[in-house]
């Protein structure tokens, strides 16, 4: 990985001194190598974990617009099949995944071509829109054959696009710009300097991912605007720079504010039998949630009313950004040797039985306030998805 | 049901040793009949396939414990040597069942064990962890199709509230469905569970019909469910209450406000959020309703301003 990740100052990997990158898988006694793949599989595992620190205060609603790039180079082949698709299969995924950590944020996408930006689906907070979009703009491309891939994108254009919607979102919701970009050009009609002077006036963060190579103007807009840069190894890479931004980034909103939220019961379709029109898809149904203000009807949460404009929402999707809020702290790594040692006498993973002293790891997961041991994978478990720690459930600890 | 596809169950069942102590002094329930039903129940969900996998945990008032597969012998839990005996294979999953639940009951309980809640959110949480782990090991070979059946006797635990949220939704996120079948008082957090997994939740009158709730209801796999007449519309004759109770007072509310940093909600306007500390900017509609006042009141006589005030 380039070093550039970590810091500016920094030099290139190139200049650095020649690495022995095979010195690190050792055979073992039988010759096999199974041992330091598992070693490696597990350092990446615990990589994972190392980076979810605690933040301090975090931008929970969030509004990000992703500018995708559509031009001639998105039809390169260095992803297979090729760019553009491959681009658009890993949104679709963190569509999904964005809604899932930030229920109350929203998402819009942009894209770029033939020196043009043009909205692709409008901000909203209903992940289904959005990934009905981004099929049909990639069934449109295979059925094309990438035709519908030309010319150059401009930058100038799709962040002025974004701006325009962004400026009107309240004060105490972040505003960022995630740009995904495949070519090496921008074609602007005017400097784009004042673009970012002026986008940096908006506290809009802007990040941009590249799939080809560095570009000056990308980073500079990225470290104008305090967003991240970064460029792609492959597609894992690819996959794992864009997560980046699933989770919320600390300090954004400087505003905060309460905001008036409505929650609407559910009524099921048996207790009240009459028809009526959901007035987000405008289609008829029966039963559904009703706001408690006007009285209209939708049935799906969350949404803003389109009459009365209350953000609609219920209580456990306030309840799923929690976990941002108290996350689980971090466990301690220790010998098992030495937990043996000290008179531990657990010989399972206390959650998931597997023997600790038999598996490819030595070393056991400890938390720090329940003192229940755990093996690395449910460490992970819990840290990345569980969000919390049976052994201080069960003996009730405070979290 | 899919060939291919693994059924994996994990049945929690809550010993609160209260709630089973009143029922037992009052007449009304027996633990042993019901864990009877249980291991009948157990059985016929093993007999349906013979790759079907099973994890039995027992909920205590302040831990819970794995009652199946035994800790010892953790790995070999299906293990291939009694394939075409089933007999003895059910023997071998019985008889680890009873005898750790005989040692459970016989361990008996300390005086800070008396509480009248359960701990169905822990338990919940270390069978998300055991059903992540039995799919990662099959995932190569396999699909599995996961559910947990929550047996659960005595009160919400107010709380757990938090943690049991996140379970829930681990558990949406690993599609792992929820089922429940409640013997005591209705249960909000587990209506939740099972309305935003796509289980059934189902509350049994009495000891009697115990045993054929479960046969009936929860021994479908939730892909079936929706083919069944009966099933199909139980799920949807709840109404779940979605509604948020406020920070401040603990009361429920239909328009509340939320704090823009933590998202607590508040029944009220307050200028500082008492979970976060944040000092906030009056909202904006309060500040547009002070404006509309001060508006007339200037081109007005000095009279009505006084009066406004």
């Amino acid at each position: 990985m380039l070093i550039m990740d970590e810091d500016n100052e920094k030099a290139y990997r190139w200049e650095g001194d020649y690495e022995k990158t095979w010195e690190a898988l050792r055979e073992d006694d039988s010759g096999s190598l199974q041992a330091s793949i598992d070693a490696e599989i597990n350092k990446a595992k615990k990589r994972r974990l190392l980076k979810k620190q605690r933040k301090v205060r975090l931008g929970m609603m969030r509004h990000i617009f992703i500018v995708l790039d559509m031009s001639q180079a998105m039809t390169d082949q260095d992803l297979k099949p090729n760019r553009a698709l491959v681009v658009l299969k890993v949104l679709q995924k963190f569509v999904e995944n964005f809604f899932d950590q930030n229920p109350i944020g929203q998402l819009g996408f942009i894209i770029t071509r033939a020196k043009r930006a043009e909205s692709l689906s409008e901000m909203s907070g209903t992940s289904q829109s959005h990934i009905k979009s981004l099929m049909k703009l990639s069934s449109e491309i295979t059925a094309t054959n990438a035709k519908s891939c030309t010319g150059e994108p401009s930058l100038q254009n799709s962040l002025e696009l974004a701006e325009k919607t962004l400026k009107n979102m309240p004060s105490h919701t972040s505003r960022e710009v995630v740009v995904i970009m495949g070519s090496l050009t921008s074609c602007d009609p005017s400097p784009i300097y004042d673009t970012i002077e002026h986008i940096k006036m908006q506290k809009i963060r802007c990040s941009v991912i590249g799939l080809s190579a560095e570009v000056h103007i990308c980073r500079h807009l990225a470290n104008e605007t305090g967003g991240t840069f970064g460029v792609i190894l492959d597609q894992t890479h690819f996959v794992d720079l864009l997560n980046d931004h699933i989770d919320p980034p600390s300090g954004m909103a400087t505003d905060s504010s309460l905001i008036k939220m409505g929650f609407p019961q559910h009524i099921p379709p048996h207790e009240n039998g009459k028809v009526s029109m959901c007035m987000s898809t405008k289609q008829f149904s029966v039963g559904g949630y009703y706001c408690p203000q006007c009285q209209s009807k939708y049935s799906e949460l969350p949404v803003q009313c389109e009459v009365c404009s209350l953000t609609l929402v219920s209580a456990p999707h306030l309840a799923r950004s929690y976990h941002h809020l108290f996350p689980l702290p971090q466990f301690s790594e220790i010998q098992y040797a030495r937990y043996v040692h000290q008179g531990g006498r657990e010989q399972n993973c206390f959650s998931c039985l597997k023997n600790l002293q038999k598996g490819s790891e030595s070393s056991v997961h400890q938390c720090n306030k329940c003192k229940t041991i755990f093996c690395l994978d449910c460490n992970v478990f819990m840290h990345v998805t569980l969000h919390c720690c049976p052994g201080c459930i069960n003996s009730r600890c405070e979290i | 049901m899919d060939p291919g596809e693994q059924q994996v169950l994990v049945v929690i069942f809550d010993v609160s040793p209260v709630w089973w102590g009143l029922k037992s002094l009052q007449g009304q329930a027996h633990i042993t009949k019901f864990f009877d039903s249980l291991i009948i129940f157990m059985n016929s969900y093993l007999m349906l396939h013979s790759d079907n996998k099973l994890a039995v945990i027992a909920s205590h008032s302040t831990k819970s414990i794995f009652l199946y597969p035994p800790p010892q012998a953790g790995n070999e839990q299906n293990s291939s040597e009694y394939g075409d005996c089933r007999d003895k294979h059910f023997a071998v999953v019985d008889n680890a069942i009873i005898s750790s639940f005989k040692t459970l009951m016989s361990d008996g309980c300390e005086e800070k064990d008396m509480r009248s809640d359960s701990l169905i959110a822990g338990s919940m949480a270390n069978a998300l962890c055991y059903i992540h782990r039995i799919t990662q090991e099959l995932e190569s070979r396999e699909r599995a199709s996961s559910r947990i059946l929550v047996v659960k006797a005595a009160d919400d635990a107010a709380s757990q509230y938090m943690s049991f949220m996140n379970v829930i939704f681990a558990a949406q996120k690993e599609h792992v469905v929820v089922d429940s079948c409640v013997l005591g008082q209705d249960s909000g957090l587990l209506q939740q569970a099972c309305d935003m997994t796509g289980g059934l939740y189902l509350k049994v009158p009495s000891q009697y019909a115990f045993l054929q709730y479960l046969l009936t209801a929860f021994l479908t796999e939730p892909e079936l469910r929706k083919d069944s007449l009966v099933l199909s519309r139980t799920k949807s004759l709840h109404s779940v209450d979605y509604r948020a109770a406020c920070f401040c007072h603990r009361c429920l509310v239909e328009v509340g406000f939320v704090c823009s940093v933590c998202l607590s909600i508040f029944c009220q306007f307050s200028p500082i959020c008492s979970t976060c500390e944040t000092v906030f900017r009056p909202s904006s509609l309060v500040l547009k309703s002070r404006k509309k006042r001060k508006v007339p009141s200037r081109s007005s006589s000095p009279c009505t301003d006084a009066s406004i005030k």
